[in-house]
């Protein structure tokens, strides 16, 4: 008993706030979330592949940049399985915006083919 | 199906009514849009009463709206209750498609809604992501009520919810706003990188590793 309230308290569960460095519990650090691009390796080959696999179209080109819709995206992991180097988990659960135009995301693709 | 390849223009797809963003967002705007919802959810920081309506949703997002209520996400002790009655609600919660066989409700319920009202959209659909605008849905609750709060995910996670319930009173910042999804490559060598083709699952380690960092940087 006394475990689970000092461990409450350190990490601030027994509170009437939100934990202020966010869930931290595994079962929160756990769950699917939505793709982050590692810089360097998206280039078109990559950025086409990807939004070719996407189930939601969530993804899509626009001259030279790779667009990320937060909104549509269902952090299903297709991406990530169609291009394990270039793509990798945003581990970013706290999602909500308060415009609908921060969920939609540019990745400057790589000028060079890969 | 004759709305459906009408407009787009950002998405080629056709779903595409999400103007394709600027590089470089407006920080005053954002925080002009911030405090103007902060000022006028003031009065409810400590209590607040939540309306859901269903708009044709396939019951996912219900479910995870429901797992609030769970011990793992205990919204009660933030000082967030369900309500029956739109009478007695200061947030709308909305979920699906906006079906316009559910418009007249949807309206009627925000109607009835006394002010200060929040309105949290909740999941890919009513954010523009699933359906396009046709003969049967809006695709998007932003064509029907002014939203305040955007959830995404397909369902949101309840810690998605939970943060656009916080975000909606103005007790947490928004976190994706400033984060451009992008990740500097690791010193991996890349003769390590598996092959593009072919599918391979990320090994657990390295999720556990990274959710480590994660939680060690946050
Ligand atoms: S995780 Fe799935 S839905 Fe999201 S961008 Fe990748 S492929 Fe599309
Ligand atoms: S956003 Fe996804 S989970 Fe929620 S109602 Fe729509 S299809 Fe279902």
């Amino acid at each position: 008993m006394a475990f689970w309230t000092l461990r409450g308290l350190l990490r601030g569960v027994v509170t009437t706030r939100y934990p202020a460095a966010g869930p931290r519990d595994q079962w929160a650090t756990a769950l699917p979330t939505p793709p982050r691009f590692v810089e360097g390796h998206v280039g078109p080959d990559v950025a086409s592949r990807v939004v070719a696999v996407c189930p939601s179209r969530a993804l899509w080109l626009d001259g030279d940049a790779l667009v990320l819709d937060l909104g549509a995206c269902t952090a299903c992991g297709a991406c990530r399985r169609a291009a394990p180097h270039a793509v990798r988990e945003s581990g970013v659960s706290e999602l909500a915006a308060l415009r609908r135009a921060d969920l939609v995301k540019r990745i400057p693709l790589r000028a060079s083919a890969r | 199906m004759s709305g459906r390849s009408s407009d787009s223009t950002a998405r080629p797809s056709g779903i595409g009514r999400v103007a394709t963003p600027q590089p470089k967002a407006a920080d005053a705007e954002i925080r002009e849009v911030a405090t103007s919802l902060a000022e006028s959810v003031r009065s409810f920081r400590r209590s607040l009463h939540i309306r859901t309506v269903d708009t044709g949703s396939c019951a996912v997002c219900e479910s995870e709206i429901r797992l609030l209520a769970a011990p793992h996400y205990d919204l009660h002790r933030l000082g967030f209750f369900f309500t029956p009655a739109p009478r007695h609600a200061d947030l709308l919660l909305v979920t699906g498609p906006v079906a316009r066989g559910m418009e007249v409700a949807l309206r009627k319920t925000y109607d009835a809604m006394p002010d200060p009202k929040a309105v949290v959209a909740v999941g890919a659909c009513p954010l523009g992501g699933v359906f396009a605008p046709d003969d049967w849905v809006h695709g998007n609750l932003d064509a029907v009520i002014p939203v305040d709060v955007f959830v995404p995910g397909c369902p949101p996670s309840p810690l998605a919810l939970l943060h656009g319930l916080l975000l909606a009173v103005g007790r947490l910042g928004a976190k994706v706003t400033e984060d451009p999804f992008t990740a500097t490559a690791t010193p991996r060598p890349a003769a390590d990188a598996p092959p593009p083709t072919k599918a391979v699952e990320v090994s657990q380690p390295a999720v556990a590793a990274e959710a480590a960092s994660r939680s060690e940087t946050t």
